[in-house]
């Protein structure tokens, strides 16, 4: 499904194109396509936080509270510790952002490989690690050194798309969809690899996930706590951009080709899921975080090169 | 199966004698990014951590010492330019250099501090990597033995055979040990205790930006199942 729609006084037509077809200007599909990212994934945070406060029997915020907030630190003053490490500290959330923006275009954009998504993800653990380490925050530096540890613990996680390549033969984004095409969604081919992916997508959510270490409540707001005003902006965009941006790998990675809408469909899905899983399970320390992650990690693996084998 | 599956287009090579590098978009991503970082971490100033005393309403400064900040700052400098290396080398041996070039300027750049735990996480750590070079060079020795070659640009057209993927295993451990991820994770973790945010970021940058390197080496040479 294509959508198409023309700015007034502009000549050009913008084609709103998810899934990747070549019709319009690069720039603008680049533009277009990261705006799409931040407005969904932004709402699809006030829509987790919504499903949680309902489960709590709570009326929750307006679903376009995320956005709301994310909007209001552009229009906060920008203040900076007298302890960080300048301009470290400023650079780290251009860099968040950056990344983002660079997944995006390798993503729905150019469909390019997916080792590349995963290098990205490698560099948001970095980001994430000194953003908190670089304010002189004691929360900040606790995020941090948790960040380490969750590294070894997500990275296998991401590493899951290794066994779609075993799987597919390819890394390219347009092959794996090809092979969808022609052999079925490798969600029921590769249900273990889909399980992991989810426990991954869990982990990153912002509100109240038992896997986020990172963004924990007994650290404040971990490696964020000492980021102000614009700069915070930044990160909460970047936020709400990874969000979009995990969910559209997996559903690419896992169902094959789908329209705009169903993009739409699976993301608010699979966020109400999450928001189920945050409204009703404890917030895990550190230890038990990492292990439950090493665990369905080793599960995953395993059980997914048997399946490919064996089956 | 050709480079273009895993890293995206392939961009060209740059012929440096016997070393080759290659480029395709994932590699000239990664090179980039680890550059960028080494940049910022060369202008930087540290950090100080403020933390409360106990039983007191005084606050403890932890800040970093000019002479420990440019000993530091040098070997981060040199773990950055490293782990740019390690991304673009299409050489198997100049691979496994760089990843050894980084443990050792890792064990370095946490050895200046004075702390005691650091300083002991810094010792295991050191230990560690010096047991994985033996793995980590045995394997890039063993594949270039079954080979005769340990350039990734041919590897990339010669079948797999059992012992190439044991020599794999053998470089996988050897990097394992050398970038201190899991299980080894828990010894390195505890260096990111001290101050001095920009050069423990170098630590972390090039442990995961060469584990996601090796993974691609690894399907490079193993090219897995017939793929």
């Amino acid at each position: 499904m294509v959508i198409e729609f023309r700015i007034k006084k502009c000549r050009h037509i913008i084609t709103l194109n998810l899934i990747g077809e070549k019709k319009m200007n690069l720039m603008a599909d680049i533009l277009l396509n990261v705006t799409v990212a931040f407005l969904v994934g932004s709402i699809l945070f006030g829509l987790q936080r919504k499903v949680m406060a309902r489960i709590q029997m709570r009326p929750g915020p307006p679903i376009i509270q995320h956005m709301l907030h994310t909007l209001k630190f552009f229009i906060k003053e920008t203040v900076f510790p007298r302890t960080a490490a300048m301009p470290f500290y400023v650079a780290i959330t251009v860099i968040l952002c950056a990344i983002w923006v660079a997944a995006v275009i390798i993503g729905p954009v150019t469909h390019g490989p997916l080792l590349l998504l995963f290098a990205i993800f490698a560099i948001h653990k970095i980001v994430e690690h000194n953003a908190g380490s670089s304010s002189g925050s004691p929360y900040g530096k606790l995020s941090c050194v948790r960040a380490v540890f969750s590294a070894a613990a997500e990275l296998p996680l991401f590493a899951v798309l290794i066994i779609v390549f075993i799987q597919t033969g390819t890394m390219d984004l347009n092959g794996i969809i090809a092979y969808q095409a022609e052999h079925g969604a490798l969600l029921f081919t590769l249900p273990l690899t889909a399980m992991m992916f989810i426990a991954l997508i869990i982990s990153k959510s912002y509100y109240y996930s038992p896997l986020n270490i990172t963004l924990a409540r007994d650290i404040v707001s971990g490696f964020e706590t000492e980021h102000f005003g614009t700069l915070r902006g930044f990160i909460m965009i970047s936020e709400a951009i990874t969000w979009y941006m995990l969910l559209w790998i997996f559903l690419t990675v896992f169902l094959g080709a789908l329209t705009p809408i169903e993009y739409l469909i699976g993301m608010v899905i699979l966020t109400a899921i999450v928001g189920l899983i945050n409204a009703v399970t404890p917030i895990l320390n550190p230890n038990h975080s990492i292990m439950t992650e090493v665990t369905l990690a080793f599960i995953g693996i395993v059980g997914s090169l048997l399946m490919i084998f064996f089956l | 199966m050709d480079l273009a599956t895993l890293g995206g287009q392939f961009l060209g090579t740059i012929p440096l004698g016997d070393i080759v590098l290659y480029l395709t978009t994932f590699n000239l991503f990664m090179f980039g990014a680890a550059l960028v970082f080494t940049a910022i971490i060369a202008m930087s100033r540290t950090e100080s951590q403020v933390e409360a005393e106990f039983g007191t309403l005084n606050e403890r400064e932890k800040k970093v010492s000019k002479d420990e900040f440019k000993i530091r700052r040098f070997l981060s400098i040199v773990c950055g330019l490293a782990t740019a290396g390690a991304m673009i080398t299409g050489d198997l041996f100049n691979f496994t250099l760089f990843v050894c070039l980084i443990g050792i300027v890792n064990i370095g750049i946490v050895a200046a501090v004075k702390e005691v735990d650091v300083l002991d996480s810094a010792f295991q750590y050191g230990i560690i990597a010096m047991i994985a070079t033996l793995p980590l060079f045995g394997g890039a020795a063993s594949i270039l033995a079954t080979t005769g070659t340990i350039s990734l640009l041919e590897l990339v057209n010669i079948p797999t055979s059992a012992f190439m993927l044991f020599s794999s295993i053998l470089l996988f451990i050897g990097v394992a040990g050398e970038s201190g991820v899991a299980p080894f994770f828990a010894t390195k973790a505890e260096m990111f205790r001290t101050a001095g945010s920009p050069f423990l970021v170098i630590i972390h940058l090039s442990s995961l930006l060469v584990i996601v390197r090796t993974i691609e080496i690894l399907l490079i040479i193993n090219k897995p199942f017939g793929v």
